[in-house]
């Protein structure tokens, strides 16, 4: 049924608002931090109610970690008392920059809390309103949530002089190997999570680009990645420098941000 | 469609279903013949999911409508295994029951399980109208 609506969608045969809404909420899917999800589960019902939203729950930050590392999830969703999911909001944006995040608070945060919380992008939703208010601002939450490209499949190009995958090889272990070589060069990488490119000119990252991140925190982020494609094209060139420190700083650093995000999941 | 009972009902089977197994991997670790060691942080963990389990069973299996057939060896299982340490040193015989109990536990979970992802398959495929459509016309008519 689904897969019928999806084609007559494709095919414009429903309305362009339905068509609008249906396309933006298939297949959203939600990773949930509830430490109660048995007992305290009213948001979790009302998530249920949303088609084409998927959700996957666990019940501490550690669990979230470690989920978070190996899949792909369009959002990060926090449940609980204010100060303690906020720490924990905080805490998963460190580890993981680009992520959606919001928080579903059981009371109202103390002032300074939420000041931080939205200075790092960090959504709020008080779980403590009318149950319609908070449908709407979790639908609203998930209507936001733009879809990002999946998977590409691109053929072998000549102009490609590397190719290969992230399960095989990770970002730092070829960015390395070419920084170390002196290239100058494009890579694009792609995965679920959507497309990126990192520029190297006579081996030093010049530029890096990731959605609406750019320079390190692009950097940060195609070091997690554990899936997807690359590959490499000799001698395209970026105007705009985007990263300024040295191949080696970026490396350690990065390697140690890594490090720490998996240690935060091993608990 | 999506039926918001059969939702809450698969979540919290997921959420039994979970825990059930990791509680196998700790109690398989505590029984393997080469005896590794057990730490502290493996022993919390069997600690933290015995606890979970304990708060969530009845509750969980009454809403699935097991309790009658599933608390019984559930409980069993929970107060055998005290600890992964306790569970090594279970006599044989003991240790047999534990697993056929937890399988037992473990078999009809995943057979429920079966059945609701059956009909919420079933619901996706209907519409609100369909769904109530279908359910007046199978109602049976009155005795005269």
């Amino acid at each position: 049924m689904v897969e019928v609506r999806q084609k007559r969608a494709l095919s414009g045969k429903i309305p362009a608002l339905k068509r609008a809404t249906f396309l933006r909420n298939v297949d959203t899917r939600l990773l949930i931090l509830n430490a109660d999800p048995v007992f305290e589960d009213r948001a979790l019902t009302m998530i249920e109610t949303m088609e084409g939203v998927e959700k996957h729950v666990v019940r501490t930050l550690a669990e979230a970690v470690s989920v978070l590392i190996g899949e792909n999830f369009d959002a990060f969703v926090v449940e609980g008392p204010a100060a303690l999911a906020l720490e924990q909001a905080t805490n998963a944006r460190q580890h993981f920059p680009s992520l959606k995040i919001t928080c579903l608070l059981s009371e109202r945060p103390a002032e300074e809390s939420a000041t931080a919380a939205e200075q790092q992008n960090i959504g709020m939703i008080l779980n403590s309103h009318g149950s319609n208010r908070v449908y709407r601002g979790l639908a609203k939450f998930v209507g936001s949530l733009d879809k990002r490209a999946g998977t590409a499949a691109e053929g072998v190009d000549p102009c490609h002089s590397l190719i290969g995958n992230l399960n095989q090889f990770s970002a730092a272990e070829i960015l390395q190997m070419s920084c170390l070589s002196q290239r100058s060069g494009r890579f694009t990488f792609k995965s679920s999570r959507g497309n990126s490119e990192i520029y190297l000119q006579h081996g030093s990252v010049r530029h890096a680009i990731y959605g609406s991140l750019e320079g390190e925190a692009a950097v940060a982020e195609i070091f997690r990645w554990r899936q997807g494609r690359f590959y490499f094209e000799e001698g395209i060139i970026s105007q705009v420098q985007t990263v300024d420190r040295p191949w080696p700083h970026l490396l350690i650093d990065n390697l140690q941000k890594f490090d720490e995000t998996l240690e935060l999941a091993g608990g | 469609m999506r039926d918001r009972e059969l939702e809450k009902k698969l979540r919290l089977l997921e959420l039994q279903l979970e825990n059930w197994k990791k509680l196998h991997d700790l109690i398989t670790y505590g029984l393997d013949k080469a005896k590794p060691i057990i730490s502290s942080e493996q022993e919390r963990q069997f600690t933290e999911l015995r606890a979970y389990l304990l708060q969530e069973t009845e509750h969980i299996l009454r809403e699935l409508g097991v309790l009658a057939d599933l608390s019984g060896k559930t409980m069993n299982v929970l107060q055998r295994g005290v600890s992964i340490r306790a569970v090594r040193e279970l006599p044989n015989e003991e240790v047999r029951r534990l697993e056929t109990e937890w399988n037992a536990v473990f078999t009809k979970l995943g057979v429920v399980q079966g059945q609701l992802k059956a009909r919420r398959k079933k619901l996706a495929g209907q519409t609100i109208f369909a769904y109530y459509a279908d359910r007046l016309m199978r109602r049976t008519a009155p005795a005269h």
